[in-house]
């Protein structure tokens, strides 16, 4: 009984202890947020590789969730006539939910593991090291452009996202399934609000491109620099930015949405 | 600066992971322009004890002096500026796996000096140079031999001309030739450069051949320090089970274990 107790203040103090790690992490990085200015290149590079790299991927599946999101939408305004309103539907769901959620999904399995792995490969080839010792700050000059570039790109995927997602749900409703192409189009135009929906979306994918690259390169940082240590730190990457995402969603939701 | 000052104190040194101890009251001195060689066992915290020197690993107690500063009480920015004088050759070489063998050894010219691209490409060709692989620059990391990776690694690590560097297992998996190549190449940077050189090893040989001084760690403690000569003779026996590669002697080849019939004719 007595034991157990004490594995679970153990358990507790060492989450507090990762938490407190972690914000330390991006108090440094954020500290060296001033230093990209005088070499953007850094960030070029790496918004090449965190953003460029996930277009496709963000691309395809963007377009084949509108086409469903067409489809399903269509069979099911269909029954009480008001097909017409199609493109509302599907691109309030693009742009409020799913082009966020989707993405910033997307983005941890593509990029966020892909963060993981090279920072904790860096580390455990003494990369890393190396650079303490030349006198270069591993953190300032390898996870700042990293992070700011996650902050960046993810917005970004997140409009890509959704605006071919509504190009594939326009496809379905107005090419395949007879849907009234200036209604599409117009019903969209009069209610979706830039403010309430796209501006909301945008703020979502911020929040998701911060949070999920943060923990990428956490969990990164703080991998057991052996190739069992960066495995194990790859999945956790995967694992908790997913967990971040759904649940700040609802939050999220929750406040911008909620009466 | 007095020249006869050795450039590392350490005293007192006390540094544990978690509740084993590393080093229990170490005093070690580095004379200026000289290699040291530290050595002893596997596992006995030699790669720390440069880390501690580094300013990478904070020490329990104890003091750490690096030309008259002490490492162990310098913040971020002192300790880093410090680091701009030190030189460090990692057992993996740690060059960044991303950029080719000239861009490696640029890299801390580039982050530490506003040199035009012109002197920065003669002073990296200079440094590859004196490493031999002058030919070698426009090769990426993973087209290196293990070597010739430490060899660049040793063209970078004194490509801002350091006080001294501080070598990790230098001879560790190499090679008979690039196992003489290195030798002759600490020795030569040294005595050209007028630098101060830590060379960390267990291959007694080698460090031997090079070093102008040895201290032979175990257990936390310096079991025996002097010249090379005087350490091959040492009186000490387990000295020269360490210097002579005895398989038996005070380390015991075997592990500690109940008595074999014991073990043998006893239920599992």
């Amino acid at each position: 009984m007595l034991e157990q107790l004490a594995r679970l203040g153990r358990i507790g103090i060492g989450s507090l202890e990762q938490l407190g790690r972690g914000h330390l992490l991006l108090l440094y990085m954020l500290a060296g947020i001033s230093e990209l200015f005088t070499r953007p290149r850094l960030l070029l590079n790496q918004l090449f590789s965190v953003g460029v790299l996930s277009v496709l991927i963000v691309a395809i599946s963007g377009t084949f969730v509108g086409m469903v999101l067409g489809l399903q939408g269509y069979y099911i305004l269909s029954q009480f006539g008001a097909e017409q309103t199609l493109g509302v539907m599907v691109a309030a769901s693009l742009v409020r939910e799913l082009g966020p959620v989707v993405t910033a999904l997307l983005f941890a399995g593509r990029a966020g593991s892909a963060l993981t792995a090279e920072i904790g490969l860096m580390k455990a080839t003494e990369q890393l090291s190396g650079l303490e010792m030349m006198a270069v700050n591993p953190v300032k000059r390898i996870l700042t452009p990293r992070f700011l570039a996650g902050f960046v790109a993810m917005p970004l995927l997140a409009a890509m996202f959704s605006a071919l997602g509504v190009l594939g749900g326009y496809f379905v409703g107005v090419g395949l399934l007879g849907v009234d192409d200036g209604a599409f189009w117009s019903q969209m135009q009069t209610k979706i609000d830039l403010y309430d929906d796209v501006l909301n979306g945008v703020i979502k994918s911020l929040v998701f491109g911060f949070v999920c690259t943060w923990i990428a390169l956490f969990q990164g940082y703080g991998s057991a620099p052996t190739s069992e240590g960066v495995s194990r730190a790859t999945t956790r990457t995967v694992v908790h930015s997913s967990f971040a995402v759904l649940g700040l969603d609802f939050i999220l939701t929750a406040l911008m949405f909620g009466e | 600066m007095i020249d006869d000052e050795p450039l590392v104190t350490i005293r007192n040194l006390r540094f544990f992971r978690g509740d084993r101890v590393i080093f229990d009251g170490v005093d070690i001195d580095i004379p200026r322009g000289k290699v040291t060689a530290i050595m002893g066992p596997s596992g006995t915290g030699k790669t720390t004890l440069l880390k501690l020197i580094g300013g990478q690993l904070r020490p329990a107690a104890g003091t750490i002096q690096v030309d008259g500063e002490r490492v162990d009480r310098l913040g971020t920015r002192d300790l880093y500026r410090l680091r701009m004088r030190m030189g460090m050759l990692f057992q993996s070489g740690a060059l960044l796996t991303d950029i080719p063998v000239f861009e490696n050894v640029a890299y801390p010219i580039r982050e530490h000096t506003g040199l035009p691209e012109s002197l920065i490409r003669k002073l990296v060709l200079l440094k590859l140079e004196a490493v031999g692989l002058r030919g070698a620059r426009d090769l990426m990391p993973h087209e290196l031999s293990g070597g010739m990776a430490r060899r660049v690694a040793l063209a970078r690590a004194i490509a801002l001309d350091p006080m001294m560097i501080m070598y990790d297992e230098p001879f560790t998996g190499q090679d008979p030739i690039s196992m003489g190549v290195l030798v002759k190449l600490i020795r030569a940077l040294n005595d050209a450069s007028r630098l101060t050189s830590i060379v960390v090893s267990h291959d007694v040989r080698e460090a031997a051949q090079i070093a102008d001084y040895i201290y032979i760690i175990s257990n936390g403690k310096v079991i025996e320090h002097g010249a090379p000569d005087a350490m091959m003779s040492s009186s000490s026996e387990w000295t020269a089970q360490f210097m002579n590669g005895l398989a038996d002697g005070p380390v015991p080849f075997h592990f500690p274990a109940p008595g074999l019939e014991q073990d043998l004719m006893g239920e599992s």
